[in-house]
């Protein structure tokens, strides 16, 4: 409503003696009349999602949407508390921690009709488990995974066969059901991350219909009569690299029920492009399925733009992204480079921070505090998609982060930074012929590698040659040790600082021979994160804390931004918006007449 | 005109056509195994999970394995395999939807490059050294010297974003079906194919002015309209003879031109295709829209030869 | 008296007019390859300047606001990294130079000595060649170009590599269509009755006669290949970052065309001027070169 219209309105409202009038007068206008006859959203994304089966979805486009066709036992709510969604109630778990045990609601049914019992779960949990996709790992706490995780069939009808015999090699031991409506869940050890881990919307945890998943073990999702799950919304055609559109289930069993009938999402690969039809009024909404880091040089056009800033939302997201270091090099991995921490006995000592190790970690302090990361966060990303990440690797927002400016790595001293590099490199030499190595897929990564560059070259006066290496080599190329020094960065999958204590260092993740960025391993580590994984969470924070501090002192990384998502939400659309982790579901959202 | 001898010819071009066909996948496909890195590597996958996925795809095989497997699917089924990135996503139907697509914004901007660059050079011909020949000829030459994502680029200016028009500034692809909208369709096809259109434009004047001298038109024009008509009909029928001849090196331009111009206003076709899975290193869809992209060559160079002796009836195979 | 006895006694000069100053009188004639050829010796002259010198380090990061508009500090503006354009621009004139120049010098070297020898020598040598040129000709450049650059990496010189195998046959059938014809001519016969070797025949004799059409496609082969380069900068497989070329500028430019068009199109105008430039002069030398055409 224009300012015009709305002071009539009010004025309409103080006269008024008519309740026809005062309903319009409520703040919230959520009456049915007040919605659009075509609940249909559109929005755009700029690549294909790779697959919705849960037990191998990885990437975030996958998991935005299979969010809305895919339930678990518990899920996140919009403000990261984690509630119960199939399962009736929060588990009750028995006082050794081991064993959590779930009752299922009696109301759900998959998409067909077919009626969800602890059967489904069982199976597929162990399907997800026994084929070992990017996620199995969620399921680690369970007991008898270890065996599961080493079986050799992982997919197609033979692993369905095995499912179907219940043999012993895909067969999670530490599952029951002792009803059909209720699941039993033994783990192996105290896992105060259990819950989080299973409540990670769209993956392994989510419940899949083995009636339809039979048909087409591998690519049952790719037909919309065979993509069936629990969620509010169905497939109901697909054109690949091109559109997917999505129905509302009817009589859906959850709440709130679904008020958008369609939702249809075209495929358009180009960010400008995508963002113009939205200013032109082709598309609801941009940002929404996992492309929410939109070009800057649209955002800062839009927030000029009088009629469109409001339109603009701004939102924190769970990710940061640093330079590490190689700081191992034996046969395993190949780069050497100037950084390294001396190596270690057999008994994994912390040798990173010991006088023999000195020299090394001057180095990694002088490029550390030679770079200014308030300029990097204006400069490239205008202070709008990225902030300086001055609380430690753990994104700002997320348990575990340690608070504003703790991070003595964060900190710009050139010439403080100077006198180190005098002391770890008097002669110049070990910082002759440097590289730095990042994959250019996601713009800014080439604009924060230059930027580096520029930083070491002015105020260290080192020059560092650029090397970008296409995203997949990049991956394979740092788990295999083959940088000195690289971007690396880390999305959050759940509010936990398992999730990055857990999966960036440590032996738990292969350290430090592969399977790792940097190689930095010792064995106070790993039996830090190994004490914390198995308390509850709030006893468990100090003890991240101080495994994070320990990373600071050792001087292992360079912390860069966080990053920032933008969304385009039309003003007529109510109920979507974003937390850290995902985008709302389409369920909570409505289109109102406009 | 369809003797025995033109059909021994087509019969030998399409010999030829399916070996290169076969010779460039198979370069390509071995060559390609080469690269470092996959699609299939993530930051999440370990180990044996990573095997499970080769195993899916079969590339733990030795490579003459796969290859001789790829072949056969090829030769058999017309089956170009599995997309690595998009699962269970087949590349035959993929590929073919995507070829309609490129083949709309290619065939709008050849029909363009050629009604354009022909009138263009007409004109220039007949008003030979006239400030408008001036224009013309400088245009082509501007034309042909501009990348056509430049072109692109500057259209979308003018259009999109100072004067708000036309494309209204959906330059992007609105897929209906196997039509798109013409509306969102010229601003591509005009880019695509100016660069070409002003190639032929050069020609066309160049042999117009072989064929006929200013003094004949001049006389043709005196003596009527009908005079004047048929010595500008006489002279075009030889001037499309060195325009036929680069048709096909026009229809490779446009073909390769189409994955910039694909990329950038994201029309979903084989160029773009291309282009996003050599980035995405989804090798299994590339070697695929190479082969059809080498397939579609052979053909069209096919098909300009033969459009000679259409042209030229003193040609024959 | 005296002067017309003088001017009867002098001898008439007649000017000796060889094929390469009647070229080059006729080339001076024509305006256009005239201001194409000043353009591109001040265009050579910024990139030697550029090596040693420009207003602002190429790669300096925020020496001013971010997408900044051309102000009289910087002529040209500045890109989403506050670098200043007009110093990208003239490093950027570099390795359009060297990918122009670069590429035709190997296109020469490769295929000029295969179209001599299948346009002289004929028979199954000629057979072979023209396949393999043929099946060349039957590939998409960019396809190859791309796949090429992925496969070697990308820089500068396996962008050389890859518009060189990509465009060689351009040259060759040039050459071996020169050649071709040329063999039949008398003084070949001359030559090869003579008893001259292969070797003198083909460079002594042949190559200097075909000289004119080759320098052409060299010529015209310039502006091609820097319009391959900026095609796969534009791609995103041409040179790396923080190396400046006009075609990845251009690509930079794009992106931000609505917030910031001054980016796109310094670097448009650039490589439009420097092509229409090269093919000017082209034209003009295939004017002056070739004893056919009038004017």
């Amino acid at each position: 409503m224009t300012p015009a219209s709305l002071r009539f309105l009010k004025a309409m409202c103080v006269a008024a003696a008519g309740s026809m009038v005062l309903a319009a007068c409520g703040n919230n206008p959520t009456t049915s009349t007040n919605l659009a006859a075509d609940q249909t959203l559109k929005f755009p994304i700029l690549g294909d999602f790779g697959t919705l089966d849960p037990a191998q979805l990885n990437a975030e486009t996958d998991s935005e949407i299979a969010q809305n066709v895919f339930n678990g036992l518990v899920k996140f709510d919009n403000n990261l508390n984690i509630v119960p969604d199939i399962a009736s109630a929060m588990p009750t778990v028995s006082a050794d921690g081991l064993t959590y045990t779930f009752k299922l609601r009696q109301d759900v049914t998959f998409s067909n009709g077919d009626k969800v019992t602890s059967a489904d779960v069982l199976y597929s949990w162990n399907r997800a488990a026994a084929e070992q996709g990017a996620y199995a790992t969620n399921l680690a706490a369970i007991d008898g995974y270890a065996k599961v995780s080493a079986n050799t069939v992982n997919g197609g009808a033979a692993l369905e066969a095995l499912l179907e015999k219940k043999d012993p090699s895909v067969i999670l031991s530490g599952l029951s059901a002792p009803d059909p409506s209720t699941v039993a869940v033994k783990l192996s050890g105290p896992a105060g991350w259990f819950l989080s881990a299973i409540a990670l919307e769209a993956t392994t945890a989510m419940i899949v219909d083995q009636k339809v998943v039979k048909t087409d073990f591998d690519n049952w999702w790719t037909k919309p009569e065979t993509a069936i799950g629990t969620g509010a919304y169905k497939i109901s055609s697909y054109v690949p690299k091109t559109s997917i559109d999505f129905a509302a289930v009817d009589n859906w069993w959850g709440s709130p029920k679904p008020t958008l009938k369609k939702v249809h999402i075209d495929i358009l690969g180009n960010a400008h492009s995508a963002i113009n039809a939205y200013e032109q009024g082709s598309y609801d909404l941009y940002g929404y399925g996992g492309y929410s880091n939109a070009p800057v040089d649209d955002i800062l056009r839009i927030q000029g733009t009088a009629n469109e800033k409001s339109q603009l939302l701004l939102h924190p997201k769970v990710r940061t992204t640093w330079v590490a270091f190689n700081l191992v090099h034996d046969a395993k991995r190949p780069a050497a480079g100037p950084f390294l921490c001396p190596p270690q006995t057999k008994a994994m000592e912390d040798t990173c921070s010991t006088p023999a190790g000195a020299a090394a970690k001057n180095l990694r302090l002088a490029f550390a505090l030679a770079v200014d990361k308030t300029k990097l966060a204006t400069v490239v990303c205008h202070d709008i998609v990225c902030a300086p990440a001055t609380g430690g690797l753990i994104t700002k927002g997320l348990i575990g982060y340690a608070g504003d400016n703790t991070d003595p790595l964060a900190k710009f001293d050139a010439a403080q930074a100077m006198s180190l590099l005098k002391q770890g490199d008097p002669d110049g030499s070990k910082t002759k012929g440097l590289t730095y190595t990042y994959d250019p897929n996601n713009p800014l990564n080439a604009s924060v590698a230059q930027f580096l560059q520029d930083q070491w070259q002015t105020n260290l006066g080192i020059h560092v040659d650029l090397q970008p290496v296409d995203h997949s080599a990049f991956i394979h190329g740092y788990l295999a040790g083959k940088y000195v020094l690289n971007r690396q960065g880390w999305q959050a999958d759940y509010n936990h600082p398992q999730d990055w204590v857990d999966n960036l260092w440590g032996s738990i993740t292969g350290c430090p021979d592969a399977n790792c960025g940097g190689g930095y391993d010792t064995k106070a580590y790993d039996d830090a994160i190994a004490a914390a994984d198995a308390l509850p969470l709030e006893q468990a924070i100090p003890k991240y804390q101080a495994i994070m501090k320990t990373l600071e002192d050792d001087a292992i990384y360079i912390p860069l931004y966080y990053s920032q998502g933008a969304f385009l939400i039309k003003p007529y659309v109510k109920g979507a918006g974003t937390n850290n982790f995902f985008d709302y579901y389409w369920n909570q959202i409505q289109i109102l007449s406009h | 005109m369809l003797t025995k001898g033109t059909l021994v010819y087509i019969g030998q071009r399409l010999v030829l056509i399916a070996f290169t066909v076969v010779a460039v996948s198979s370069v390509v496909f071995l060559g390609i195994h080469r690269l470092p890195g996959d699609a299939l590597m993530s930051e999440r996958l370990r180990g044996s999970a990573y095997q499970a996925l080769l195993h899916h795809y079969g590339l733990d095989r030795p490579l003459l394995v796969q290859y001789w497997d790829y072949i056969v699917g090829v030769v058999t089924r017309g089956d170009l395999g599995e997309s690595l990135v998009n699962r269970g996503l087949h590349i035959t139907p993929l590929v073919l939807r995507e070829l309609g697509v490129s083949a709309e914004v290619g065939g709008l901007a050849l029909i363009f490059t050629i009604g354009l660059g022909l009138t263009l050079g007409i004109f220039a011909a007949l008003r030979q050294n006239t400030w408008l020949d001036y224009l013309l000829t400088t245009t082509s030459v501007v034309g042909y010297s501009m990348p056509n994502f430049v072109i692109a680029a500057f259209l979308i200016l003018i259009f999109g974003v100072w004067l708000d028009n036309v494309t209204g500034g959906n330059f992007y692809y609105q897929l209906g079906g196997w039509r798109g909208d013409i509306g969102q369709l010229w601003l591509p096809a005009f880019a695509l194919g100016f660069p070409y259109a002003s190639i032929v434009a050069r020609l066309t004047r160049a042999s117009m002015l072989e064929v006929i001298r200013q003094d004949y038109i001049r006389t043709a024009r005196a003596k009527g309209l009908t005079e004047f008509l048929i010595t500008v009909r006489h002279a075009l029928r030889n001037a499309l003879i060195p325009v036929i001849t680069i048709l096909g090196p026009l229809v490779i331009g446009i073909i390769t031109g189409s994955v910039v111009i694909e990329n950038f206003f994201g029309i979903p076709g084989l160029g773009k295709e291309f282009a996003q899975s050599i980035l995405n290193r989804d090798y299994a869809i590339v070697i695929g829209v190479f082969t059809m992209y080498a397939a579609l060559v052979g053909l069209a160079n096919l098909v300009v030869d033969l459009a000679y002796v259409v042209i030229d009836p003193r040609i024959r195979y | 008296m005296a002067t017309a006895v003088a001017a009867i006694a002098r001898p008439i000069q007649f000017e000796q007019a060889s094929l390469w100053s009647d070229a080059w009188r006729r080339l001076r004639r024509n305006r256009l390859a005239l201001v194409a050829t000043i353009y591109l010796a001040v265009l050579v002259a910024v990139a030697l300047v550029s090596t040693v010198w420009t207003p602002y380090r190429m790669s300096a990061i925020g020496v001013t606001q971010t997408y900044a508009p051309p102000s009289a500090a910087h002529l040209l503006g500045a890109d989403e990294l506050g670098r200043d354009i007009l110093s990208r621009l003239m490093v950027g004139a570099q390795v359009s130079i060297v990918v122009g120049v670069g590429t035709q010098v190997l296109v020469l070297i490769v295929g000029v000595p295969i179209g001599l020898l299948a346009g002289y020598y004929k028979g199954w040598l000629d057979s072979v060649i023209s396949f393999v040129i043929n099946v060349f000709y039957g590939i998409p450049d960019i396809l190859v170009a791309m796949i090429l650059v992925f496969l070697l990496g990308p820089s500068l010189r396996n962008i050389i590599i890859s518009i060189v195998v990509t465009r060689w046959m351009d040259m060759a059938r040039l050459v071996r269509g020169q050649a071709l014809s040329l063999r039949e001519r008398e003084f070949v016969e001359a030559g090869r009755a003579a008893g001259a070797r292969p070797v003198k025949m083909l460079f002594g004799h042949i190559l200097p006669n075909a000289l004119g059409p080759i320098i052409v496609q060299a010529t015209f082969g310039i502006p091609a290949a820097i319009l391959f380069e900026a095609f796969l900068s534009f791609l995103g497989v041409g040179v790396q970052p923080p190396t400046p070329s006009w075609g990845s500028m251009a690509n930079e430019g794009v992106a931000s065309i609505q917030y910031a068009p001054h980016m796109v199109i310094a670097p448009s105008i650039a490589l439009s001027l420097t092509l229409m430039a090269f093919n000017f002069l082209g034209d003009g030398l295939r004017d002056a070169l070739d004893p056919r055409t009038r004017r």
